[in-house]
């Protein structure tokens, strides 16, 4: 609570703000965390020395998701019906005229989500909901209380299996419809539940539902006809359809990222070009042609205007979300192509500082570009089959306790 | 703001480069605002010699704001950009850093005597956001008195770099400046009615510091100075226990922020929600708040009828 009177004067939080940062040093650290295609570990690596620091065993091979601090690392094993949460190590405080760093080892958590084939993780205001696919439900934590290792805050009615997706803020639940003639067959729509688990309103369609992603307070789906466009900041969500804009060539989005630093999103589209959407602006689809066909993608969170793109000639290109336009490549591995299996082991990205990391599974190593000057900057080696990959990170002040 | 930003010192270290001459005659001057409060200022001062873009439109949280690349495309073509400063605009950084652009950065409160934030401390790791701004209060143009420094300085800028337009925008900030000193006397008026044991108001975000020292009344906030800041449970009860014992009649919610948190103070304690607010955003056009004027003439009718409704 705050009380705002005439002439009162912070001398006292004043010289203690003086003394904090007369002891106080700047300090950065930056972590990779790294799941092996084939065997179930996390391995991490403290970017700056660029070793290896760290190797958890888990249950099943993992796909990875960072929470949007960076103190939680999520291993989604669905070889083990299984979520692992790992403490990345790397916390901040914000201060408001700094940020706090606090390293420590990385540890497992001891929390373990167990449900029948997890898959979308998705973190919307502080709430983490991961869907399980076999039962058609998903679980909601929240971080704080996964660092206090303790796991599961609610969990949605079971429902038909499907390969589903669920986002939640602390009031209500989107979760996706699942298509009731074929199980096997993607979602049609997404409803809203509140915590009762009573739905609120009808199901907003959005046929082969695939993708989301969060960008500020916007958050996207994507359907074969367009996107829908959620707000949850609300005292209920708001839900828009956003068609695809009619110059477009027949297509749709499947997978998507949200833009940090910058509000847009960015998403596959067939498998040779992305599309940039801005679903407040009056054009809301820029459509990027690729050189080859897209392997994975990232956003980078420090130099907002620039996204990764890597293809399957080995190439990263860097591409500027203003301009709308690739403008600069780089080749990083040897080829892998896009034929044969979908979970073939490719090479994935991460951002970290002033590197992209590129998961290179031929080689069992990680690639480090610089992303200023998009050029090499080592490889760390790993061996088995590096594969998905997250980074965690940043700078802040110490000080002396 | 940070020193990466190529913030103009208006008191002359730093001199703007004027447009090629000739260019102001036949080209406006592409100026953009931070947010609506400031868009209204430099609309009066430009007139029809400015093109004039807003990048937190109306009834916008510059607070939450995401800047697009459609705002860094903006921001690029721009030949002045006129911001709030005392660490307001959270997103200017990263945008100005994105643009790459060379149009001077103007800080309007150069000038102003900046009051300390009174913004609490609050838990250091909630999950979501917290935004802080640091030492100084930012929300200066709650007082009128700075409102006007705030003209004076769009004045100088726009003469700097437009000097072929500069006794229009004189004229213009002329004429405008003694509406805002019109609008001051009135709001001084208006305060001065109401008893000064009523003077006690509750908003939902602590943006009328300025208001407060200058017209003479006492604001409660729960949320501090920032509203995307969830208020702790612990500070809303101690604001709960303090309505109840100095027997405050009102609360105000804001245009800028959830109802819910002013609702549930109002039902927790009996007060009557007194209305709405205009803080950090005007109104659309057609609302009680279309300008700047407006808007701080909707605040302080509204505070009144309020809290003294006997009052004339």
């Amino acid at each position: 609570m705050t009380r705002v009177q005439t002439g009162t004067i912070g001398v006292l939080l004043t010289t203690l703000a003086l003394n904090c940062a007369a002891l106080a040093g700047e300090k950065t650290a930056w972590r990779l965390f790294v799941s092996d295609h084939s065997e179930p570990i996390v391995n991490v690596i403290d970017l700056l020395k660029q070793e290896k620091i760290e190797t958890f065993a888990t249950k099943a091979p993992a796909r990875l998701y960072r929470s949007k601090t960076g103190r939680t690392v999520l291993a989604v094993q669905r070889g083990a019906d299984l979520v692992t949460a790992i403490d990345s190590g790397i916390s901040f405080e914000d201060h408001g005229d700094h940020g706090d760093i606090k390293v420590k080892a990385p540890r497992l958590l001891g929390v373990e989500i167990a449900g029948k084939q997890p898959s979308h993780v998705v973190e919307y205001g502080g709430e983490i909901a991961i869907f399980f696919d076999g039962e058609g439900r998903a679980r909601i934590a929240s971080e704080r209380m996964i660092l206090e290792s303790k796991s599961v805050l609610r969990e949605t009615a079971p429902g038909m299996p499907h390969h589903g997706v669920a986002v939640a803020n602390d009031r209500y639940t989107l979760i996706s419809e699942p298509n009731v003639k074929n199980s096997d067959a993607l979602p049609i729509g997404i409803k809203i539940v509140d915590k009762s688990g009573a739905q609120i309103g009808g199901v907003h369609s959005c046929p082969d539902l695939h993708g989301e992603a969060t960008s500020g307070n916007i958050l996207v789906f994507s359907c074969a006809t367009g996107l829908l466009v959620a707000s949850m900041d609300g005292s209920t969500p708001q839900v828009k359809r956003l068609p695809y804009a009619a110059a477009l060539p027949s297509g749709k989005t499947t997978t998507m990222l949200g833009g940090r630093g910058l509000q847009y999103f960015l998403g596959n589209y067939g498998s040779d070009k992305v599309v940039l959407m801005e679903p407040t602006e009056a054009e809301p689809f820029r459509l990027v042609t690729l050189p080859m066909r897209r392997v994975d993608f990232a956003v980078d969170p420090v130099r907002a205007k620039f996204a990764y793109i890597f293809t399957e000639d080995g190439r990263l290109h860097r591409l500027d979300v203003v301009a709308g336009k690739l403008d600069g490549s780089l080749r990083v591995t040897g080829p892998y192509s896009m034929d044969d299996h979908w979970n073939d082991p490719r090479p994935r990205l991460a951002v970290a500082a002033d590197k992209i990391a590129v998961t290179d599974p031929a080689r069992g190593v990680v690639a480090l570009v610089d992303a200023t000057s998009l050029t090499k900057a080592g490889e760390i080696s790993l061996g088995g089959r590096p594969f998905n990959i997250v980074a965690v990170g940043g700078s802040g002040q110490t000080h002396d306790d | 703001m940070l020193k990466t930003l190529r913030t103009v010192v208006l008191a002359g270290l730093v001199s703007l480069s004027p447009l090629a001459a000739g260019a102001a005659s036949t080209k406006k001057l592409n100026v953009v605002a931070s947010f609506s409060i400031i868009a209204d200022f430099a609309r009066h001062v430009g007139g029809d010699r400015i093109d004039l873009r807003s990048l937190v439109g109306a009834n916008g949280d510059p607070h939450v704001y995401e800047p697009r690349p459609a705002d860094v495309r903006t921001i690029a073509a721009a030949d002045i950009v006129l911001v709030n400063g005392l660490r307001f605009e959270g997103f200017l950084r990263r945008l100005i850093e994105a643009s790459g652009t060379k149009a001077p950065v103007v800080e309007l409160t150069k000038g102003v005597r900046p009051l300390k934030s009174t913004e609490q401390a609050h838990d250091r790791e909630r999950s979501g956001h917290h935004h802080h701004h640091g030492d100084y209060d930012p929300h200066a143009w709650q007082a009128v008195p700075n409102a006007r420094i705030y003209v004076k300085n769009i004045v100088d800028a726009f003469c700097s770099i437009d000097p072929p337009g500069c006794t229009t925008y004189e004229t213009n900030a002329k004429a405008y400046d003694a509406t805002l000193s019109v609008l001051d006397d009135e709001i001084r008026t208006t305060i001065a009615r109401i008893p000064p044991h009523k003077r006690v108001v509750i908003t939902a975000h602590d943006a009328f510091g300025y208001f407060a020292h200058e017209y003479g009344l006492t604001f409660l906030a729960p949320e501090g100075l920032s509203t995307d800041a969830e208020a702790p449970a612990s500070d809303i009860a101690s604001l709960i226990r303090q309505i109840k014992r100095d027997k405050v009649a009102a609360v105000f919610g804001e245009n800028i922020t959830d109802p819910r948190l002013v609702q549930r103070i109002a039902a927790e304690t009996g007060s009557k929600i007194g209305g709405e607010l205009y803080s950090d955003a005007l109104s659309r056009p057609d609302g009680p708040a279309a300008t700047y004027v407006d808007m701080m003439k909707h605040n302080a009718s509204t505070i009144r009828k309020a809290i003294a409704p006997d009052v004339p």
